[in-house]
């Protein structure tokens, strides 16, 4: 140990540059990393909403009603809903109707009105828990149950009033952090948010429309062949099964997935190679060294660890410091908007470990050949070195 | 017994289409306590005998026995495992770690020995004081003269107390004073300690600090007299 600092420390602008050329790649996959940890806290809370439900969009409609906002402008008659009922299997749907309450801002989420009609025996949520209060329960008109980010926004209590888009609703009840999407979502009857939709939309004169259907199945019912038998008795609808869902969602991690992964193999090749040039470097001008270390009997295997291990400790000291740059950034980033309750990164174990062990190991297969090269040296060789 | 023999030892380089007869069917015996010295001209053979003698290299035929073991089949590891616990070396440019101070430079061989902390620092303190360098324990190898860096390098090939030193021109890089001062020094230690020592030179005023002096010309032994 006291070898490896010091010798890494006798050439302190290589080894700093060789260390800063780590730290920059480790640093950019920490926040990336962090980036990517908040996106799966969303998309696993996405997850766990879709995965008792088929949902139902108007046919030809590329986009999914929960997973990736509006519906499009394809609307579907509500009619619909009662000819989904019947199929065999069907516990109970109901029709959705979603309006904005407000923009994303920047990188915020959009707040969302979910108006939907509740059916007894049901959770439109998964049985995710509530912080306080109770899920809307038929006849419920009136009243609302707010995401968490959007309760603290309106500074919302169950029990007291609440006014989204000009009505007043009674809030009953405000759902736990889940990280997702709903956490900026006021959810409220079917008839609330169509009345809302209606007076958004004057040029829709009809009643009895539906921007989509939720399906709720009965117990013990195969979800997945439910949403094909769906599918095939009632026209003019797409249903989305869970699997589906999961598969849309998914392609998006996919993407964040690849980014890290081409950040990881840039941050690989950079460190890798100016670990490996350092590592040659000091290996050459420690020749004579290495002569003399096996000249009073140090073994190929102590020459090769004491060499590995400084390649090793470079590749710790550039992980750890790019990891604390980089959870710094998050910290300021998250800081930044936590105003406009955004978080655009989550800090995980992964993301605090993931980097370092990366760097390390990195740093050591570099310094692999290297280590090979000095253990390998011959001590007479090596002591006639100038 | 005798500390290192050597039988029929032969070392043949070839560089390109030369073959070089470093060492040439060479027998020799140095026994416990002895301080000679191995002269002859550059290009001798002599520095190819003391690598030969502290199992730095392997020879091209013929043996070499430490405390009466054969060394020639031992595998890489056993001869650093000699080298280790049976020679102490000296070199010209004294090799010191710079990155070490004094005493840890000592430590080295211990080191390798896997001695525990306390009691290597205590062992190459003790080596220090033979030398008369206590007071520069802490001190870096670049900033210690000649004389006491190659002092610093004598402690640390005796801390081990092995069975054979090997100096090769231990006094090369020294002057006049500092070079009667390291072969008195070694000297002392000789027969102090009864440390084996045998020492490469070309210098005569080396050789005659010796007892016996070993003259080698084109890899065999010329001359062999009690100086």
């Amino acid at each position: 140990m006291t070898f490896i600092l010091r010798n890494m420390w006798r050439r302190k602008a290589r080894t700093f540059l060789t260390i800063f050329g780590i730290v920059v790649g480790i640093f950019a996959l920490t926040v990336l990393g962090g980036m990517t940890a908040r996106m799966n806290q969303q998309i696993n809370g996405m997850k766990s909403y879709i995965t008792d439900k088929i949902e139902v969009a108007p046919a030809g409609s590329s986009v999914r009603m929960m997973g990736g906002g509006m519906g499009g402008v394809k609307l579907l008659e509500l009619s619909k809903v009662g000819e989904i009922e019947k199929v065999p299997g069907v516990k109970g749907a109901s029709g959705m109707i979603m309006v904005q309450l407000k923009a994303a801002e920047g990188m915020s989420q959009p707040q969302m009105m979910i108006g939907y009609e509740p059916i007894a025996g049901t959770s439109m949520f998964n049985n995710a828990k509530l912080s306080v209060g109770r899920e809307l329960q038929p006849g419920d008109a009136g009243k609302v149950l707010l995401g968490s980010t959007l309760a603290t926004d309106l500074n919302a209590k169950v029990g007291q009033p609440v006014t989204l888009l000009g009505k007043q609703f009674q809030v009953v009840g405000i759902m736990d952090t889940t990280l997702g999407m709903t956490d900026s979502w006021a959810f409220v009857p079917y008839q609330d948010s169509l009345n809302i939709f209606l007076a958004q939309n004057p040029y829709f004169k009809a009643e009895g429309l539906t921007q989509g259907i939720v399906v709720f199945p009965k117990q013990g019912v195969d979800i997945e062949a439910l949403s094909s038998k769906i599918q095939g008795s009632v026209a003019g609808i797409k249903t989305t099964s869970p699997k589906q869902a999961e598969k849309q969602i998914s392609n998006i991690s996919t993407i964040f997935s690849a980014i890290i992964l081409g950040i990881a193999f840039i941050a690989l090749f950079v460190g890798g190679l100016s670990v490996i040039n350092t590592m040659i470097m000091s290996v050459s001008e420690r020749r004579r060294e290495i002569g003399l270390k096996k000249a009073i009997g140090a073994t190929t295997g102590t020459i090769l660890r004491e060499y590995l291990g400084e390649a090793l400790m470079i590749g710790l000291v550039a992980g750890a410091c790019g990891m604390l740059l980089g959870l710094l950034a998050i910290a300021g980033l998250n800081r930044a908007t936590h105003a406009s309750n955004v978080v655009i990164f989550t800090v995980t174990a992964t993301v605090i470990i993931g980097p370092v062990i990366f760097a390390t190991v990195l740093a050591g297969l570099a310094g692999l050949f290297p280590a090979l090269r000095a253990a390998r040296l011959n001590p007479v060789d090596a002591l006639k070195e100038e | 017994m005798s500390i290192v023999t050597t039988s029929g030892l032969k070392k043949v380089y070839t560089v390109g289409d030369t073959t070089i007869n470093a060492v040439n069917g060479l027998d020799l015996a140095i026994e416990k306590g002895e301080f000679l010295s191995i002269m002859g001209p550059s290009g001798s053979g002599k520095t190819t005998l003391l690598h030969l003698l502290g199992c730095l290299d392997v020879p091209t035929s013929g043996t070499v026995s430490i405390e009466g073991k054969e060394t020639g089949d031992l595998k890489p590891t056993a001869l650093a495992s000699i080298r280790r616990e049976k020679i102490g070396f000296i070199f010209q440019e004294f090799n010191l770690l710079p990155v070490l101070s004094a005493v840890e430079n000592v430590e080295l061989p211990l080191r390798y020995q896997k001695v525990k902390p306390a009691e290597r620092r205590r062992r190459a303190l003790e080596a220090l004081a033979k030398v008369g360098l206590s007071e520069r324990a802490n001190n870096k190898p670049g900033q210690l003269s000649g004389g006491e860096s190659q002092r610093v390098a004598i402690a640390r090939a005796l801390v081990t107390e092995p069975a054979l030193v090997l100096a090769d021109e231990p006094t090369g890089e020294l002057d006049t004073t500092n070079t009667v001062r390291i072969m008195d020094l070694l000297r002392e230690l000789n027969e102090q300690l009864d440390l084996t020592v045998a020492i490469v030179t070309h210098d005569p005023m080396v050789a005659e600090r010796t007892r016996r002096i070993i003259s080698i010309r084109d890899g065999k032994i010329e001359s062999d007299k009690a100086a």
